[in-house]
Order: structure tokens, then C-alpha cells, then sequence
């Protein structure tokens, strides 16, 4: 149809560059070169060249390089095995709403999530736990989300990781939204990769992933920027979210001693870090909220039990130092009205070999998990046990 | 569902699978259509009841049009399809911005208003397909084209999955016609289309995902103060991340629609190249900007009313396509400085109309062009007026207080890939993607892509959502 708008009618008049003439200065007409016209079909010309050998030289090279990348990380040590995204957290999240409200939950960081092995736990209580830890990332937000969730009436064990507990440092702070956000294209997209993708390739991992290997490559230190290098890889995961330390921290003493070099990071003082003022109000905070969480756990008839899980070496005297238990630990305790097991209360939960000073081996993981659960069997939630804290104290 | 997902690969593989098949031509378009709802539904479901709103609305308010012998009543029909969609582009999208002004206004005289919180949630893509739906109204109101001939290839050119959720946003003479007859992509039309998905996901998931995205993230969404050097590392990162995010996934689009046989067009011409605003926004989101052109600078007057005239319209196009863009002020602020450089680039061009600038002349002015580009993108990208100044004044280098935020790899990446970028879009400023191709040795275009799709799985993207879904 005719246009009753002049051709020229630019949003501002036509650009005019030297030696540029119109037809040279854009290579294909769009729309934005025919103002207050109907536009037509568009071009989209296919250039001139051998596409069906360019695609099967692509297909080949390209199968080549993902069998050199894939082999290059299994020699490193890696193998298979499932990644921990958002996706795979909300699944055992779901299993609460979808009929096991009743049922035993982990909330924790790392040491909660590598160290106790799930099968384990099966074998001597009859019923699998939900898996709800996240590396990094302080419990209390999920803690609280199962405190608002109506349908949770099960046991909750929830790991105390001093740095990350009364920090309320979240280094995975987006599951609990992502759960209850997730797209039904998220929800295919996990079930898919847990069935295409994570079963075969290694190098599916977050520490392997492109941005991540150029970043740790030596570049020169910037200055006055304090160096940081990021966590690496620690920990293999299973579907449902059984978790171990990963062997090569027991094998290799050079990737070891990085894993504590990584840490040793922490231990120093930061110019990020909070003022000694600050650091105290924000545990008075977490303890605070964690109470209150308790508190509402309690009232839909969940039984809430705390665990400081075993650190040493260098870690531990981190730990005291920044955290130490009286004021820490034991004041959780009071205010939350919750018993407790302090791995330093107990002989069967002491001796292991922490690598990097901070998760159980994982040849030894099920031998933790074991004591663990039999002294929570025996002192809080087996029958005949007092469920008190200073019950359990005089039972040891 | 995003392009940048596995979720993705196997739908579009079960589509092109049923295109192939020796279905009827309108079987195929059901096929399409339904295809495209999934793609839609897949974020979240009840929403594909305002695609059906939108759909409905436009078809029989155009259907009213041509059957309207009185002008008011062609009025009326057309403004029941921009209040439709406006209102319903209102509500989702601006509604709580509204209501936050109006609360903040009533506070500022000293009123204390407290209204009930919603929790509205913003219908991915609803900007783009009400444009999209609008055009088509608009077209046949203003004449310029006929109406679709049957609801079926109307719904599909509003709900083509291609182009539905970020553009490029369609025109109905551009995608209708083309639904007219059987299509089937020609095997180097699938194989082109696929590289033109793999160009595109190289650039949102490799460049912008995981080489850009994180240097403007470490300045802009952190309490620290930047110097000069972090704040233009920050702000260059964005100027990359948001042209590889966007453009990337129009890429993605046309190569898609190309595989299925269909042509969209070109949303982008090397923008980065531009020379002066005018150029700038005949190269950047094209199909927006010409959008904004048609169907509100010209009738709103364009250049035929005065200079005065122009000027006005001029910015009000401008503030109203920033806030388009999101329901924050600065969206408008972005609108309103590109309004300001347009109107001073006419300025100039009305008192200087003979010059003639020498070639490093016409450099220094794309680089003028860019720099200042990247000023309008601090606010683009700050959530606040108070981050964007303090990024602006490390731009500046007036932050005293500024310590080193971005550690050298994260400079290295920035200088390399937008290096890169602007220097492509410099030796493609007057080229198609096609003609480069085109003179390129095969095994060269066989090495790039295959480069290129090893890149994209060794990032292992995150499936982050394109930025532009936000808008």
C-alpha cells in the first residue's frame, strides 16, 4: 500500500559522513532505511558456500575437541557425576510438599553436606534423609523457609559452621527462591542434564567451566588488590544429593595443600570483614533469628537438633579464635533451647583425617556418619533417649 | 524457555523434526502455533492467556477497521487495541512503578498513603509482542496494509517462538505473508541457520555470560567505590555484555526462523561502528527504534511541523522508548540523554550542514560516539541514581575514596573482547555478515564454528535469561 510519509522521514534526518554515500553506508536495507512504510518480507540470503561439508568438518572437529577436553579432565582425576545447581537442591526440596513432610532433613553447609553419606544413614534408620546443605552458605534462610513450610513436621539436624553460621555468609543464596520460582523449562532442563549430560562428561563441573580456568591462570596481581583465589573443586555429588569429599584431596598433596592455601585466605583479616562491633551484632542477629526459626519448628512438632561438625588443624584454630564456643556455640544452645552435639563432646565423632582441615575423608565418611547417627539415636531421638541437651551431656 | 538451554535443544529438535514431516502446510502452522505456546507456557503457564488477549483483541479490532465505513468508528476500533494493550502493558509492568511515584508524590506534600502491596509479576516479553500485536493494528489503521487473511497466521506471526519473548519485533507485512505459502528451509538454509544459532549463542553465553557479565556485576551491584580504571572496565563490560546478550540472542532468532525455512530481520548493523546518534540507532535495535519512528515520532509530527516541533517529539520518542525499557527513572534518564544527543547531533548538523569530515576525523567521532554511549549505558545499568553517580564520578576520576575492585584478569577479558568488538564492528560497518562469509575459505568458516561451539559447551552457561526478557 502506498505510504502518505516521506522517505526521508528519519528519526533525525539522514546521517552524512564523508565519503559515504547511502548505499554504501549500510550493506542491507532494514527497516530503520524506510520510515512510515508497511516493511517487507526481509532478505536473509544464504552466503555461497559448501554448507553440507563445512557442517560435517564442524561436527568432527568439534566432536575432536570436547573428546581432548573431556580426556584432559579425566586424567586430572575427575570423573562423572552430578552437578550441585539450584535445580537439583529444589528437587529434594519438593520431596517435603510431595508426601515426606515427615522425614529426617540435613540443613548445613559443607562439612554437613560432604560428611554425613546418606546410604549410611538408610541402612541404620530405615528411611533415606533429604539432603538440604549447600557449600558455603549458612543454613539459617533454609532453616527458616522449612519453618514457614506448614507440611514439615519430620527432624531437622542443622550443622554449625562457625565462620559461615554466625556470619550469615551465603555463598549459595538463591536456592530457596529458585525453588519455589523454578520454570517448568528449569524443571526439564535439570531432568534432562541429570540424563544426557551429567552421567558422561567429567568436565561438567563448575570448577572446570571456561571463565573459571582463565581465571585462576596466573595473571600478574594487580596492586593494591588483595589476591583471592576461588574455592576448587572439593566434593563428587550423586543424584539426591549424596555427597563425599573428593579423593584427590587424600591422593594428591600438591591439590591438598591448595585446598588449605585456599582457606589460609580466610584465616587472615580482610578489608572486606566487618568491625569487631559489627561481626558481634550480626551473631546476635543470626542466633536470634535462628531461635525464633526453632521456635516455629517446634510448633508444628519438628525436633531440631544442632551439630558443630569436626574441624582441625589450622581451621579449628581459626574457628576458636573468631568463634569461640562460649560465646558462640553454647549461647546458640540457650537461646534456642535446642540440644546440641559439639564433636569435641565426643570421642566417636574425633580422629578422623580432614585433608584440609575442614571435611571428614571420604573413606571415612561412613564411618562418621555411623557414629554420628547412633549417638543421635542413642542420646536425642531413639526410643528411651532424653531428647535434653544436659541429659545427653551426662549419658557421654 | 531460553535459547541457552538443553530444555531448548530438544524442543527445537522435536520442531524441526514435525516441520519436516509431510504434514499440510496448515497442519504444520498448528504445529508452529502449538510449538510456540510451549515455548511461552514453558516460563510460566497462565501467562499465555494474555497472548491470547493480545491476539484476540488486535484480530477483531482490525477486522473492525476494515469494516468501518465512518472514520470515528475506525478510530474507536484502533484505540481499543492501544488502550488493550497499553493497559495491559501498564498494569504488569508499570503498575507498581505508578503506584510507587504516586505513594512517594503524596509523601512528599505531606500526605501518608499506604497502599496494599501486589506482587506483580512481569510477563516475560510482554513489551515485545504488544508492540508486535500494536503494529499490526496500527498498519491496517494507518492503512499501510491489508489484514491477515485467516486468525490461524495471525496468531502464529504474534506467536512465533523466534521472535516472541525479545524481538526482533515483527512487523505483519515482514512475517504474515510469509505463512501465505508452504515453507521449508533448503538444506544450506538449515545449515546456515544453525551456524547463525551457534554466532549467537557464542556471544550470549561465552562473551556476555561468562567474560562480561561478572566485571559489571563486581562494580555495579557492590557497595565499593570504583576508581576510574574499574568504572570504565565496569561500564565497557556492560557496553559488550548487553550488545552480545542482545544481539546474540536476535541472532539466535533469525537462525532459528531460518532453519524452519522463515526470514526475520536484521536487529542490529555493528552499532559500536556508529558515527553520531542518528547512525547509532539505525544500527542498534533496529527494529524497536524504527517502531518508536513509525508509530509515535511521525505522529507525533516528526521533522514536517519545525524544528521546534521536531525537537519535542524528538525527546518524548526517546523518553518513552527508555522507559519501554523498564519501569525505573533511569531508563528514562538512559532515554532522555540519547533524546539530548540526537537533538544536539541535529543541532549541528543544521549549522554545519557542508562539513565534511577527514577519515580520522570520522574516527575520532564513532570513538566520540561510543564514549559517550557508554555514559547513557551507566544508567542503563545502575538500579540507582546514586550507584550511577558514583560510577559516572570514577568515570570521571573524581571517587578520592576508590580502591581497586577488578583483579587483571578481569581487565584482560574486557579489553580483549570489547577491544575486539568494536574493532569488528569498525571493519563491518559497511559489510553483511553474509558477504564476509561469503569470501571466507571454507574450512576457515568450518574451524571458526566449530571454535566457536566448543566454546559454548566448555562454558557451561547457567541457562542465565537474556537481559532484554526483563524489558
Amino acid at each position: 500500500m502506498p505510504s502518505s510519509i516521506s522517505s526521508s522521514e528519519a528519526l533525525v534526518g539522514v546521517p552524512d559522513h564523508a565519503g559515504e554515500s547511502a548505499p554504501n553506508r549500510y550493506a542491507r536495507r532494514t527497516a530503520a532505511d524506510r520510515p512510515g512504510v508497511a516493511q517487507p518480507v526481509p532478505e536473509r540470503p544464504v552466503p555461497a558456500q559448501p554448507w553440507g561439508r563445512i557442517l560435517l568438518g564442524t561436527v568432527l572437529l568439534l566432536a575432536l575437541l570436547v573428546a581432548g577436553w573431556e580426556e584432559y579432565w579425566r586424567a586430572y582425576g575427575v570423573s562423572p557425576g552430578n552437578t550441585n545447581t539450584y535445580g537439583l537442591w529444589a528437587i529434594q526440596r519438593r520431596r517435603i510438599d510431595a508426601g515426606e513432610g515427615n522425614a529426617t532433613v540435613l540443613a548445613g553447609a559443607s562439612r554437613l553436606y560432604f560428611d554425613v553419606q546418606l546410604p549410611v544413614w538408610e541402612r541404620l534408620d530405615g528411611r533415606r534423609p533429604i539432603q538440604l546443605s549447600f557449600e558455603g552458605t549458612s543454613p539459617l534462610t533454609t532453616v527458616e523457609d522449612l519453618a514457614a513450610d506448614a507440611n514439615f513436621t519430620g527432624r531437622l539436624v542443622i550443622a554449625v559452621e562457625p565462620d559461615l553460621f554466625f556470619s550469615g555468609y551465603q555463598y549459595r543464596a538463591g536456592a530457596i527462591r529458585y525453588a519455589k520460582k523454578e520454570s517448568p523449562s528449569q524443571r526439564v532442563g535439570q531432568w534432562l542434564s541429570m540424563r544426557l549430560i551429567e552421567p558422561y562428561l567429567a568436565f561438567d563441573d563448575p570448577d572446570y567451566a571456561l571463565e573459571s580456568v582463565l581465571a585462576r591462570q596466573p595473571w600478574p596481581q594487580r596492586p593494591g588488590l588483595q589476591s583471592h583465589t576461588r574455592v576448587r573443586k572439593l566434593a563428587e555429588t550423586e543424584a539426591d544429593r549424596n555427597t563425599h569429599l573428593w579423593s584427590k584431596l587424600e591422593t594428591d598433596p600438591q591439590y591438598r595443600e591448595m585446598a588449605r592455601s585456599i582457606w589460609r585466605q580466610d584465616f587472615e583479616p580482610s578489608p572486606d570483614d566487618p568491625s569487631p562491633a559489627e561481626a558481634l551484632k550480626i551473631e546476635k542477629e543470626q542466633i536470634e533469628r535462628m531461635a525464633k526459626a526453632v521456635a516455629q519448628l517446634g510448633a508444628h512438632g519438628v525436633k531440631v537438633l544442632f551439630v558443630r561438625m569436626p574441624s582441625n588443624g589450622e581451621y579449628l584454630a581459626f574457628e576458636n579464635r573468631e568463634f569461640p564456643r562460649a560465646r558462640t556455640w553454647d549461647a546458640l544452645l540457650a537461646s534456642t533451647r535446642a540440644p546440641g552435639i559439639h564433636f569435641e563432646d565426643y570421642r566417636q565423632l574425633q580422629g578422623y583425617y580432614l585433608p584440609e582441615w575442614s571435611h571428614i575423608a571420604g573413606s571415612q565418611a561412613e564411618r562418621f556418619t555411623a557414629a554420628l547417627y547412633d549417638i543421635i539415636r542413642r542420646d536425642f531421638w531413639g526410643p528411651g533417649a532424653s531428647g535434653s541437651a544436659d541429659k545427653a551431656q551426662a549419658a557421654k | 524457555m531460553v535459547f541457552n538451554s538443553l530444555t531448548f535443544v530438544v524442543f527445537f529438535a522435536c520442531v524441526l523434526g514435525l516441520h519436516s514431516l509431510p504434514f499440510s502446510w496448515t497442519t504444520k502452522k498448528i504445529n508452529l502455533l502449538i510449538a510456540s505456546y510451549l515455548f511461552y507456557a514453558a516460563w510460566n503457564p497462565p501467562f499465555v492467556i494474555l497472548l491470547w488477549v493480545s491476539t484476540v483483541v488486535d484480530w477483531y479490532a482490525a477486522q473492525g477497521l476494515v469494516k468501518a465505513r465512518r472514520e470515528r468508528t475506525r478510530h474507536a476500533w484502533m484505540l481499543l487495541s492501544v488502550i488493550a494493550n497499553l493497559g495491559m502493558l501498564g498494569y504488569f509492568k508499570y503498575g507498581q512503578f505508578l503506584l510507587d511515584n504516586f505513594t512517594s508524590l503524596m509523601s512528599a506534600i505531606g500526605i501518608a498513603y499506604h497502599p496494599a502491596h501486589y506482587d506483580i509479576v512481569l510477563p516475560v516479553g510482554i513489551s515485545f509482542y504488544t508492540f508486535a500485536t500494536m503494529s499490526y493494528t496500527l498498519d491496517v489503521y494507518l492503512r499501510r496494509a491489508a489484514p491477515a487473511q485467516n486468525l490461524l497466521d495471525y496468531a502464529l506471526f504474534v506467536t512465533f517462538f523466534p521472535h516472541l519473548v525479545a524481538g526482533p519485533i515483527m512487523r505483519p507485512t515482514e512475517l504474515v505473508p510469509q505463512f501465505a505459502q508452504p515453507r521449508r528451509a533448503t538444506g544450506d538454509q538449515l545449515r546456515f541457520g544453525l551456524a547463525l544459532m551457534t554466532l549467537g549463542l557464542f556471544n550470549k553465553v561465552v562473551l556476555a555470560d561468562s567474560l562480561l557479565s561478572r566485571v559489571a556485576e563486581r562494580v555495579y551491584d557492590s557497595d565499593k567505590i570504583p576508581g576510574a580504571l574499574d568504572a570504565w572496565a565496569a561500564t565497557l563490560a556492560f557496553s559488550g555484555q548487553i550488545f552480545c546478550d542482545f544481539a546474540g540472542y536476535s541472532t539466535t532468532a533469525i537462525g532459528a526462523a531460518l532453519c524452519l525455512g522463515f526470514a526475520m530481520p536484521d536487529n542490529f548493523r555493528f552499532p559500536y561502528a556508529a558515527v553520531g546518534f542518528s547512525d547509532f540507532w539505525r544500527r542498534w535495535h533496529i527494529t524497536l527504534s524504527s517502531w518508536l519512528r513509525d508509530y509515535l515520532y511521525i505522529p507525533l509530527g516528526g521533522n514536517r511541523h519545525g524544528a521546534r516541533r521536531a525537537y519535542a517529539a524528538l525527546m518524548a520518542t526517546m523518553l518513552l522508548g527508555g522507559l519501554w525499557h523498564g519501569a525505573n527513572w533511569t531508563f528514562v534518564a538512559w532515554g532522555g540523554l540519547h533524546g539530548l544527543y540526537l537533538a544536539v547531533e541535529r543541532a549541528l548538523r543544521a549549522r554545519f550542514a557542508n562539513y565534511r569530515p577527514s577519515p580520522l576525523v570520522f574516527v575520532l567521532l564513532g570513538l566520540l560516539t561510543y564514549t559517550l554511549v557508554n555514559v547513557t549505558w551507566v544508567f542503563f545499568r545502575a538500579k540507582t541514581f546514586g550507584k550511577a553517580w558514583v560510577v559516572l564520578r570514577g568515570m570521571a576520576g573524581q571517587n578520592a575514596a576508590a580502591k581497586p575492585i577488578l583483579a587483571t584478569f578481569s581487565l584482560i577479558s574486557v579489553a580483549a573482547v570489547v577491544g575486539g568488538l568494536v574493532l569488528t564492528h569498525w571493519l563491518m560497518r559497511a559489510r553483511t555478515l553474509e558477504s564476509v562469509v561469503a569470501r571466507t575459505p571454507a574450512a576457515a568458516v568450518c574451524v571458526v564454528w566449530a571454535l566457536m561451539a566448543f566454546a559454548i559447551i566448555i562454558a557451561q552457561g547457567a541457562g542465565n535469561a537474556f537481559i532484554y526478557f526483563q524489558f
